[in-house]
Parts: structure tokens; sequence; C-alpha cells
């Protein structure tokens, strides 16, 4: 047994014991910021063209109206608040990983954190522009907000969609400047290996960091307060969307477990995206060492937790629909199982709380390709959730005269699909211009290091 | 604007405003009549006699059927805006059908000819009326085999139409696409009297209507419908008439009844000859001449044709003559089989037996409706096919499509080598025209009318005539234009007879009823400018003298009527409620109101029993085959547990070809199906005459239906109470059913429901809420509204009245399959008991759901930018300026009456459609929800004119909803909750008084009454 495994051995608690020098960890991490490969441009290309056709649907519905979609009456969100909230639960691992991990001092945030808190930022800009897409005319959407006005008048404060703006602008706000400081070292390491208009923009973005011990101290102590600020907001920001359910009278909506249950719900998916975005990132960045069985083995492990939260809710829900015994109660969760959406409602149930099953076994958390697909399942399946709360309680609501079925329209899909490749376009910008990996952050982590022995330094 | 270049004509302008002041004091009532004024031009300098915003008033007839209800038009600077319901008119009584309001549609159609036409080479070129009239005078000056083909029209016209067509020595043809001739000639047959019998339906303790659908169709739907209601509904003393529908089919009228007896087709004379025969017993004369009759069929032999049971017949015949008086009515203008006149008769000795001539059924030669004979069409058919025929002018009639094709009047027609049509508008008839002489609107034109013997109205024109404009939008010039056919005649006349300036009709019209006029009741001038006022004058004499039977002149044969086509299923071909025979199809009102039975709009459908398509594999939605002997059409199926299994049915006013846009390929035209046979001896159209075959063409379409789900599950959405139970607690509600989990769970802190008195609207608002939104709500009035569902028949004649009202837009076929109707008020129809194998219970309920106007509404709180909040009168309004579009209120409606504009729909209005619109009224912008306004418009008009009138009170019933002033049922009654003396608190405060979903403590504002059963309610599923 050489020195160096015994080495390897021994730093055995740390999750990625192949790096070993701080200057590999600056070549590696900043390798993904050079020329790029055949894959990140076929991606980007992939990604524009979503975003052309996610601006161009959302154009034809303003000149149209919003009857290019498939909504009608009693159905009155669809897939655009489905989308909406899908996006919002994306967002919210990543400030999960980065602020509440960062509290507890959780040993193996350090290599995706940054990423996390990426797509979570990325993941707001998607969330944000569907209530407006979804509106009927957005060219008044700024009344939500609350300015001083000679008509004297204010939004109506007791209607969730103003709490949303609330929540949702804030969250932006925060979770935004905490990835942007928390980046700050790293910009700071770019602008040291750029060159040219390259090092111009990294040398204005990285705020003039010199690594000082003053910097330090300062960085330090915002970065903790930003933790700590953004803790509550995790939390917050997904109660108030799910309240724009619950403080509805809708039967399938007006519920006390939604906050919890969307807040779970959120993390769940917000983790599976993590997971979804890293694996082909370390692919396509060789950033193996630095990604390793250790960090998607925490990740699935807090997705099979949160995965448990979710089903428990969703046994909840159908307990006390029957345990009420409010027909119409009733009748909305037994519509949601075996009515029309059925097809949507199993989806969601085989995606959030079967599959899931399956990383009770280390095996498939250590297994990356089987982690992906799972990721994947879990993504679909949170997406059917909130169609099935939104469509479902819709569509059967308490005026059986009145109810209806909803079938979307390819505006709407194209919207949707167009979400993605717009998400994605981002964070594909992201991964080239930011480096993708805490530097700084990860160099803490690793041992110090130590003289080498004579026989290995010459 | 084309009509700018005539503002300079300031002489026109100001004989333009004559004519508005025709029912105005002191202004010269021959306005109309001058050819001069032919423009609408805007207002430069404001005319003495209108106030722009001011809405001027008339009154006119109705033109739309034959019931020629009473009329009043509402007018605003210079066009009309809006027909309502004359109260002073005794037919109508302020009700109007949906049929009625969708005439101001026809006024203002963009498929209105713009002016005289002559067909050259093929095409239609306009001329003027000089040349139209000299080519029309030419033809018929050089030949004297002239035929005039027209369908109903007012006394006046008719007498001039008859000179007109003896001076040119011509035939005269009458034809009604829809007839009551089976009636007509039962009436002469048995008591050797003409017209139509008239009912006192108000007055009966039993009804019995043997396939007869009137309150949808038939002489007069209206009054019928009134009737109904009237008679139907439990009275202040808990009384309430029993109504029994015998029939294979549950029209809207069925859906009524209390009790369904579901016979074969065509065995309604038996089965009245039965009753008959029962209630005569051993009065061997009881009958007349026709007791001989009454031995042949007894209840035994009328059970096995009819498919009831003795006993149903027994019990029926014994209810008849025990709940006296009571009436019977005989198969109507949807059940004409080849024994019309003989079950009409039947009915007719059973009314006799029981006792019921002079107390609810009166032979006074009455009722003036459509009874042109088929037969006498078809005699014009050979005339015209054979060549015998030069000249045929149609006035008021579309054959071309209300004949079945086997008829062969297309061909026929189409061999005469000129035909002349005086439709207003395009239609398959006037299609083949050579002449177009294009007709007045009833709104724009003279004429009179005489629904009652003893009953004249003056149909007044109520503004000038809708301009036309041609492509480069260039106003069409006055010599073209349309012209009311009465002058056209009497020019024709002229021409033909050489003289130089004759009477215009107005002249003739007026000179009719001054020729009658007896001076001693006065001045006839102003007499005249009374009836022009009011609108009607009654001279009605009480009292029918009892009549005795006649023996019958043709030989009768009161057995169940042969069928075409030997087949299992007896094909039904009614006039549909909403199109009648298809002169209405061009309506996009009437197309998109859900049909009161089907709930389907813009397409036609083949109502089937669900247990026939089960068992032939079809499903709600396949495309069928119908195939009769005389034609096949594909056709979607709707499933209807209101039809024998034995039984479809197709309704009329589908298919057309050649009608305009709205009607033109909607539907399949049901004749195609029908062979062209006349019953004799009334010689109407036979329209119960064949049997079909079905068979899936493995197609399968949706339809386009506003229903969800017919099925209440229990939510007592439409509750119903036993009469044995009015004055008892009772009814399937309630508090200890619903609640008793609940209640349950208070005594350990638990839910507290609201108690009823404080979610009444009365309470309004909440203690603990008098904040924020509702911080003002406590003083004036509090609008709310008390819909009777023991008196709403369903036939949604409020519907096109709020759509006609509120500029509500119409969305189409697509728009509606996707489930985006737009209508403020959505009539529910949901079935509890329907049993079509036998004689039963029936109970269909009815609900007008419209916005509740919570009092603690679900949707204010929701919304983001108070779009929609709560006025210090209760009025949950809507602002439209404000909404923002993100459609949370109506997810959190719970009545689902909020409807969306997705779409800017409006914009789809062709001109001159759109000067319909009410002024008062915000034309709805895209991306903007709206819903029922409670009529906020007259709401703000009348406390503005009690405002200007010494700030006085607003008076009871002075602000009155579209709905509520077209409701003929009277269910709808609106009014100030917080005055306990008002009519809407005093109904409201009925023990059958509830709110609908009002555990949610929504507490809306309008207050439903249940409706009362003879029959136990079962109770909902509440354990």
């Amino acid at each position: 047994m050489d020195v160096e495994t015994n080495r390897r051995m021994a730093r055995g608690a740390v999750p990625h014991p192949d790096v070993q020098t701080y200057d590999e960890v600056n070549r590696d991490v900043l390798r993904a910021l050079e020329t790029p490969g055949k894959g990140w441009w076929a991606l980007l290309a992939v990604a524009a063209s979503g975003v052309v056709l996610f601006f161009g649907a959302w154009g034809w519905q303003l000149y149209k109206g919003i009857g290019v979609s498939g909504l009608n009456s009693p159905v009155g969100w669809g897939v655009y608040i489905t989308t909406f909230v899908f996006w919002v639960g994306i967002a919210h691992s990543g400030t999960l990983i980065s602020a509440i991990l960062f509290l507890f001092r959780s040993p193996w945030r350090q290599s995706i954190y940054r990423a996390a808190e990426a797509m979570t930022v990325f993941a707001v800009m998607t969330a944000g522009l569907f209530p407006l897409i979804h509106v009927g005319r957005l060219w008044h959407a700024y009344w939500l907000i609350p300015y001083p006005n000679s008509r004297f008048l204010w939004p109506n404060f007791k209607s969730p969609l103003v709490w949303d703006v609330f929540a949702i602008t804030t969250y932006f706000t925060v979770s935004a400047t905490f990835f942007y400081l928390g980046a700050v070292p790293d910009i700071a390491a770019a602008r040291d290996r750029a060159t040219g208009l390259r090092k111009k923009f990294y040398q204005v973005i990285s705020l003039g960091w010199r690594g000082t011990d003053s910097q330090w101290h300062h960085f330090g102590k915002a970065y903790i307060f930003l933790a700590a600020l953004a803790t509550p907001l995790v939390l917050s920001v997904h109660s108030v969307v799910s309240w724009d359910f619950a403080m509805t009278i809708v039967p399938g909506w007006h519920s006390t477990i939604f906050a919890p249950y969307f807040v779970a719900g959120a993390i769940f998916s917000g983790v599976a995206m993590v997971i979804t975005l890293v694996v082909p990132m370390r692919k396509i960045f060789g950033l193996e060492a630095y990604l390793t069985t250790k960090h998607f083995d925490a990740m699935a492990k807090l997705c099979l937790f949160t995965s448990l939260i979710v089903l428990y809710a969703y046994v909840c829900e159908f307990f006390l629909a029957w345990y009420s015994g409010e027909e119409i109660e009733r009748t909305a969760f037994w519509n949601r199982l075996f009515g029309d959406y059925w097809w949507a409602s199993w989806t969601m149930l085989t995606c959030n709380g079967l599959v899931p099953i399956m990383l009770w076994f280390r095996r498939i958390r250590h297994s990356i390709p089987a982690l992906f697909v799972i990721a994947i399942f879990i993504n679909i399946g949170m997406w059917f959730e909130r169609y099935v709360i939104v469509v479902t309680s819709l569509h059967h609501e308490y005026e059986p005269f009145a109810w209806g079925i909803y079938r979307p329209s390819l505006t709407e899909m194209a919207i949707l699909v167009g979400s993605f490749c717009w998400f994605g376009f981002w964070f594909l910008l992201f991964t080239r211009l930011i480096p993708p990996i805490a530097i700084a952050e990860l160099k803490e982590v690793l041992p110090a290091p130590r003289r080498r022995q004579a026989k290995e330094a010459y | 604007m084309a009509e700018n270049k005539n503002m300079r004509d300031g002489m026109k302008r100001r004989d333009f405003l004559k004519v508005l002041g025709v029912s105005g004091a002191g202004a010269t009532l021959t306005g109309c009549s001058t050819e001069k004024v032919e423009r609408l031009l805007p207002y430069v300098v404001g005319p003495d006699d209108i106030t722009p915003g001011v809405s001027t008033w008339y009154t006119t007839v109705c033109g739309g059927c034959s019931a020629q209800c009473g009329m009043w038009v509402r007018t605003r600077e210079g066009r009309a805006i809006k027909v309502e319901g004359n109260p002073n008119h005794p037919v109508s009584e302020g009700g109007l059908c949906a049929k009625g309001h969708a005439t101001l549609q026809h006024l203002y159609h963009p498929d209105r000819f713009s002016g005289p036409m002559i067909r050259e080479g093929g095409e239609l070129q306009q001329v003027t009326w000089e040349e139209a009239e000299s080519l029309l005078a030419a033809r018929l000056g050089s030949t004297a085999r002239a035929m005039l083909i027209s369908g109903r029209m007012g006394p006046s016209l008719d007498a001039l139409v008859d000179e007109f067509v003896e001076a040119i020595g011509g035939v005269r043809v009458g034809y009604d696409a829809v007839s009551d001739a089976p009636l007509a000639e039962a009436v002469r047959i048995a008591y050797g009297t003409a017209g139509l019998p008239r009912y006192d339906l108000e007055n009966a303790r039993y009804l019995l209507s043997f396939g007869n659908d009137f309150i949808e169709t038939g002489s007069s739907p209206v009054a019928h419908n009134k009737g109904l209601a009237r008679m139907s509904s439990v009275d202040a003393v808990g009384s309430k008439g029993r109504f029994v529908y015998l029939g294979p089919r549950l029209s809207l009228t069925g859906l009524n009844a209390d009790e369904w007896i579901p016979i074969r087709p065509g065995s309604e004379a038996p089965v009245a000859l039965a009753m008959a025969a029962v209630i005569a017993g051993d009065d061997s004369a009881a009958a007349g001449p026709y007791s001989n009759v009454l031995q042949a069929y007894t209840p035994q032999a009328a059970a096995q044709v009819s498919g009831v049971t003795e006993d149903a017949i027994f019990e029926l015949a014994e209810s008849f003559a025990a709940e006296a008086p009571s009436l019977a009515l005989g198969p109507g203008v949807g059940a004409h089989h080849r024994g019309a006149t003989a079950a009409n008769i039947a009915v007719m000795i059973l009314n006799h037996v029981a006792g019921n001539v002079g107390r609810t059924v009166f032979y006074d030669a009455a009722v003036n409706a459509a009874t042109s004979s088929y037969a006498d069409m078809e005699a014009a058919i050979s005339a015209m096919g054979s060549g015998q025929v030069e000249v045929v002018m149609i006035h008021g009639a579309n054959p071309a499509y209300s004949m079945p094709p086997q008829s062969g009047f297309t061909e026929a027609f189409a061999q005469v080598p000129f035909k002349v049509s005086f439709a207003s508008a395009e239609d398959e008839t006037s299609e083949m025209a050579d002449l177009i002489l294009p007709d007045r609107h009833f709104l724009e034109a003279w004429g009179d009318s005489s629904p009652l013997a003893g009953v004249t109205s003056i149909q007044q024109p109520v503004m000038q005539p809708v301009p036309h404009f041609d492509e480069i939008g260039e106003l069409i010039s006055d010599a073209m234009g349309s012209k009311q056919t009465g002058d056209v005649l009497l020019a024709v006349a002229n021409r033909l007879s050489g003289e130089a300036v004759g009477a215009t009709f107005y002249e003739y019209l007026r000179g009719r009823h001054q020729s009658t006029y007896d001076e001693v009741d006065g001045d006839f001038e102003d007499a005249w400018r009374q009836l022009l006022r009011i609108g009607v004058a009654d001279t009605r004499r009480e009292g029918s003298d009892a009549l005795e039977l006649q023996p019958p002149d043709v030989a009768l044969s009161f057995d169940v009527p042969t069928l075409d086509a030997p087949g299992d299923l007896t094909l039904l071909v009614y006039p549909s409620p909403r199109f009648g025979a298809g002169e209405f199809s061009n309506s996009p009102w009437l197309q998109e109101l859900p049909d009161p039975v089907s709930k389907i709009v813009w397409h036609s459908w083949l109502e089937m029993n669900p247990d026939t398509a089960e068992t032939r594999g079809i499903s709600e939605g396949d495309i069928v085959t119908v195939r009769s002997p005389h034609g096949s059409l594909e056709v979607p199926v709707w499933l209807y547990p209101g039809i024998r299994e034995d039984v479809v049915a197709l309704a009329m006013g589908g298919g057309h070809t050649a009608m305009g846009r709205y009607a033109d390929g909607k539907g399949v035209n049901a004749l195609t199906l029908i062979p062209s046979a006349s019953e004799q001896p009334s010689g109407v159209l036979v329209t119960t005459a064949t049997s079909v075959t079905v068979t899936a063409t493995g197609e399968h379409r949706r339809l386009a239906s506003i229903e969800g789900s017919s099925d209440q599950h229990d939510r007592l959405i439409a509750p119903a109470v036993a009469l044995a139970d009015l004055g008892r607690a009772g009814g399937d509600v309630h508090e200890e059913d619903t609640h008793g989990e609940l209640k349950e769970l208070q005594g350990v802190g638990g839910f507290v429901p609201v108690p009823a008195e404080e979610g009444a609207p009365t309470a309004f608002p909440l203690e603990g809420s008098r904040h924020g939104i509702y911080a003002d709500a406590h003083e004036g009035p509090r609008w709310a509204m008390a819909i009777d569902l023991d008196k709403c028949t369903g036939c949604s004649a409020c519907v096109t009245a709020c759509q006609a009202e509120n500029n509500v837009p119409w969305v189409g076929e697509a728009q509606i399959l996707m489930g985006r109707d737009m209508n403020w008020v959505r009539i529910e129809r949901f079935y509890e008991q329907v049993d079509a194998t036998q004689a039963g219970d029936l109970d269909v309920r009815f609900l007008p759901m419209i916005c509740q106007h919570c009092g603690n509404a679900p949707c204010e709180t929701v919304c983001p930018v108070f779009a929609t909040y709560h006025t210090p009168e209760g009025l949950n309004a809507q602002v439209y300026n404000r909404c923002v579009g993100t459609r949370y209120c109506a997810n959190n409606c719970p009545y689902k009456v909020r409807v969306f504009n997705w779409y800017r729909y409006t914009d789809e209005i062709p001109e001159p459609l759109n000067w319909q619109w009410n002024p008062d009224v915000t034309v709805r912008d895209n991306g903007v929800m709206e819903k029922c306004s409670f009529c906020v418009q007259r709401i703000r008009e009348v406390e503005n004119r009690a405002a200007l009138e010494g700030g006085r009170e607003v008076r009871d019933h002075e602000v009155v909803p579209a709905c509520e002033q077209s409701c003929p049922a009277e269910a709808i009654v609106f009014g100030n909750i917080r005055d306990p003396s008002t009519r809407v608190s005093q109904i409201s405060s009925s023990e059958r008084t509830y709110r609908v979903l009002e555990d949610l403590n929504t507490q809306p504002a309008v207050n439903y009454l249940k409706k009362v059963t003879f029959h136990e309610v079962a109770a909902g599923v509440h354990e």
C-alpha cells in the first residue's frame, strides 16, 4: 500500500479525496470558463432557439389574447400557474443548500452550492415570468405593485397574489445578492487568469477583490448575515405561493397543510433539479473529482427525506378529505384519483412517491446514472403535482353544472418547453462566466499542503 | 364614417327627427311614411325632443312569430337597442321570449339586403325601387297567372295583399312552416267555429298536455309560459295545480311536468278517448255525437296501443275529472302525425266530457295564429311545376328551406319564369329569386296585429330604416334601401292602374282602423295616439256560450297512425324552441343560447334514450347516420333520458345553406328525413311520419354543450320540497342532515355554522366585518333578487334578454367547445327523476344561475387590485378598467358565474350588428373578467331619476333588471331587501327560501325558492 493511498484513506472524511492541491482546484474549475466544447455550443443553440420559441409564443398570445391557451371557465389557471409553482419550487433548494447548509456547516455543500444558487436565481427569473404570461392584460400587471399614485389606488393586501409579488421579488433580490456576493472571490480568481475583454468584465464584477484579510473578514460577516436572511425566505416564499391556493375556498386547495407540504415539495424538486443539472455539468467540464458520490449520496438522502414528507402530505390530504365527511371535499379527491385527470394524479404519485423509494438503497444512491434518471422522474412528478392541484381542483368545483375540462393548448406547451430553454440558456451562460464550483470554499476544506516526502519531491 | 357626408344636409336631419316624435306629444304622425326621410344622422345640433343619454321608448308588436306579443322598444339616439315585453299587452303581459329579443339582431343583421335587386345573368344587381317596381308591374301586367305565397301577416297587410292579388287576378297561397292547422280543423269539425281555442291555463287545476309544447312553440308561447307558471306554482294558500305530460319525448314544456306518461307517438287519441270514456261512465250522451267513439276506446285498448298501463289511464282520468277545472291540450306543432286532427278532436271530447269548455277552454274564435295548410302548398307546387304560374311572389316565408326536399318545391319554383321575393335578408328562397324587394324589419315599418279577437295593436316604426353601405362605405341611396311591402304593393298597383300617386301603406292602415272606429268613443285622432302610446286596444267581451259538439263532416280515424317505414325507432321532428322552423337560425344570440333541453349550441343533435344507445353500442357524441326512406343525414347523438326508447328526435332549424353567416352549415336539416305528406283533413305537414334506422359512422365529436353535470351530486344546488311538507320543516335539506357531524364538533369547540338569519342578505354585512371593503356597506338599499324555482320553466328568455341588455358577446362553437361561454345567466338543468319506461313522477329542476352578489364574496378578497369589490349597496361590482385578468376571482367563485374575455370577442361582431349595443354598458376588452351586474346601469338610471325628482326614494319595482323584465314565468323579482315592504323581501320570507351553497358563508343576495313537488323528495345521501 503506497503512501498516496494511505493519504487518501486518511482523508476519507473529505468529500473529494482526489483533489489535492489548491492549484488543481483553480485549474480544474476555471477550465470550465475557457473555450467550450461542441457539446456546450449545441446545448446553447437548443436553449437559444427555445428562448425564441418562448418569446414567440408569448408574443403570439399577447397579440391574439390569452384565449390561445386552453384555459376556460371553470379552469382559469392551468399550465402557466403549474409551471410557475414548479419553477418557484425549483428555486428553493439553491438557497437551502447554500444558506441553511452553510449555517449548519454541512460538509458536502461546497461543490454544489454555486450551481444550486445559480439554479435558484434563474429559476426565480423563470418563475417570475409566469404570472405575467398568465394575466389577461400584461400591460396592467404593474398594478399589483403598491406605488403611490394620483388615484390613491393600492393593491388589495388581502389577496395572496399581492403577497406573491412581495415574496417572489424579495426572494429574487436576496438570492441574487447572495449568489453574487458568494461568487466575488471566485470571480477574482477568474479575473487573474483571464485575458482581454473577459478580464475587463471580471475586473468590473469582481468589485476589486484582492483577497486581503480585511476583505475576507467583511466577506465572511456579510455572507453569514445574508445566509441568515435567506434562510427564512426559503420557508416563506413557497409558503406564500401555497397560500395562493390554501387561502381560497376551492375544494382541494383550501387546506392548512399546504405551506409545509409545498416547502417540502419544493426542496424535493429543487434537489432533484440540482442533480439533473450537476450530472451533465460534471461530465462536460470534467469535474468528477469535485462532485463525488458523496455529494450525490447526500443529495439523494435529502430527496428521499423530502419525498417521504411529500408522500405523507398526499396521504394526509386524501385521509382528511375522507375524514372530514364533507361530500364536496371527498368528491374532489375521489375525482383526483379516478376522474378525468387520473393519469396526472397517478403520474404524480408514481414519480414522487414510488420511484424515490429506490433511494433507500445505497447502491442506487451511489449510481450516478440511476440518480439522474430518478431525478428526471421527480422533476416530472413534481410538475404533475402542481398540475393536479391546479387543474383537478378547478375543473370539478362546487357547482356540478359548471364542471368542465381543460386541455392545454400548443401555445401553452411551447411556453412550458420554452421556459426550460430560457432557464437552461442562463444556466449555460453561467457555467461559462462564473466559476461553477466555489473555488475559495472548496480550498477551505482541502487539507493544508504539507511537505512532500523527498522521494516524491524529486 | 360615411354618415358624415350627410351632416351638411340639415333638412334631412330635421325630417328624420320627426319620426322619433311619432309617439311623442304633438309630433307629426306621418313622419315615417315620407320618402324623404331615409337616413340616420349624427347629432350636430341637439334636437329638442331627444336628450342624448336618455332613452325613448316606443310600443309596437313583436313580429317574431304568430303569437304577436306586445313590445316596448328602447331607443337611444335614434337606434333601437333593446326590446322588452309590454306589460299592458293582454297576450304577453310583459313577458318576451328569447326569439323576441333576437328580432333585434335581424334588424341590424349584416346579411340583410341593401336594397332591391334584379337578377341579371345569374348575378343580383342592385337597382332603384323605381326600376324594381316597374319591372314587377310590367311582369304582372303581362300575365294573369301570378301567385303570391305568404306567411303570417298583420290584418291590414293581409287585407291589402288580398286586394292586390284580386286586382292582378292571381292566386294567394298561405304558408306557415309551423302551422296549427290540425287544431283549427279540429275546432271546425267538433264545434263548427273558426280560429284556435283560447286556453285559461292559469285557472286550471289539472293540466294535461298530449305532446303539446305550448311554452316553447305553438300559438302563444309567452302567454302559455306565464299561464303554466301561474297554474303550476304553489300559491299563497299552499295550493298548486298539477301538470301531466303525455308524449314520447319530454320537450321543454314536458320537463316542467309533475308527471310524465311516456306514451307511444300517435297514441294520444286512444288515451284521450279512453279517459273520456272513463269520465263519461254510464252517461252515454256525454260526448254527444262522439259517444259511440268512446265505447270503442276502452282503457284496456288504449293501454295496449300507448304503452302505459291501464291503471295509469284510469288514475289519470279520475284525477282529471276530480280536479276541476282541468284542461287538456291536444298534440301541438311538435307532434303532427297522420292522425293529428283526430287526436285534437279526441282531446276536445275529453275537455268536453270533463266540463272544461267555457271554463278553461274557449272556442270563441279568439286566437289568430298560423293555421295554413301544407296541402295548399302541395297544390301550389304542382301548379308551378306544370308551368301554370308565370310570376311567383313570396313574402314572409322560406319554403325552399322549410318544406321537406321531398316536396319538390325547389325544382318547381325554379321553373317559374319570374320569381319575386320580399325577404329582407337572404335565405334559401330569395337565393333563387329573380327580383328581390326587401321588406323592412317590423321595427322599421307600420303594421297592425290582432292576436286575440278584440285585441288590436299597432306595429309602429321605432326608428329609421337601418341604412346600408356599399363596399366602399358609401351610403346606399334613398332610392334604394328597404321598403315596406305594403308600400311596394300599393306602388305596383298604382303603376298597373295608371294612377300617378296613391296612398301609402301607413295611410291605408290608419284608414282601415278609422273606418272601424266608433266616433262615440271620442275623437279618432286621440284614440289613435292613445293606441300608439299604450300599444294596445282591448275591446274583448267576456263570456263564451257553452258549445255543443257537432257531428264530424269528414271521416275520422282515432287509431294510432302508421309510419312510413317499418323500423324500431320513430323519428320525431319538432320545431326548435330557439329557431322555430329555422327562421331564427341566423341570429348568433339564439345560436349561442343553450337549447333549453339539451344545453347544446350551434349544432344539431339526435336525441336518443341512453338505453337505446347502449344496446346499439352508441355513446354520446358518436356521429350516426339517420336513414329514412326519404333521405339520410349524419348527426351526433345526445343521450337524453327524457325520450322513449323507441323514439329518436331531431329539432328543426339547422342545416341552412343560404341564410347567412350564422346559420349556414350549422347543424342538419331534419326535414330531409321526412316525406312531403300532409295530414288529412287539416292538410298540415306530417312531421312524425317515419321510422328511421340509426347506425354509427365510427366518427365522434364533442358536443358543444354548456352542461357540466346534470346531476346535482346531492349538493342541493336546486333542492325541492314536497307539497305535503310545506308548512312543516322539510324538503331535502338540512341542518340536521348536513351538519350533524359538524354539530357534534361544536361541543368541543369545533366548527360553528353561521345561523341562517345571519346568512340572510338582510344581515349583510356580518357583525365584525365593518371595515375594509365592507366599511360603508351599512347604509342605503341592499339590492337582492328572489328567484322562484317553482315558477321557472327554464325557457331561457332571460339569457338572451341579458345578452341584449349587457352587450354580452357571442363566442362561437369552437370557443364553447373549449368551455368559454360568455352568458351571464346559466340555466342549469338537473334531472332528479326521469323514467321513460313507465308513467310516473317527473322531477327535473331548472335553476337560473347568475352572480349571487354575495355579502361575503370569495371573489372580492382574492382580487389583487380591487377590480371586483363591494359597493355600499351590496352589489358585487366588477370594474373592467381595473381588471388585470388574473382570473383568481373566477377560481374562487363557488357558483362559477364569472366569465372571462379570452379574446376581444366584440371584434368579431360585424357592422351593423354592433349598433344594437347598449350605450349604458361598457363593451369589454380582451383579458378582463365580467359577470352579472344586477343591471347596475338600470339601478343608476332609476336612482338618478329619483334624485332629479326631488330626491325621492326609489320605489319598489322601479328597478327591473333585464332578466326579470323578460321572464314570462314571473319567476324573478328584484328589489331592495333592506326594506321589509318590498316584493323581494316578502317573497324571500317564504319558508321555501334558500341560498345556493350557503354553507360556504358567502351570504348570497339571490334568494331561491325551492321547487314544490307533489311526490316526496328524496333526501340527499347525507346520512
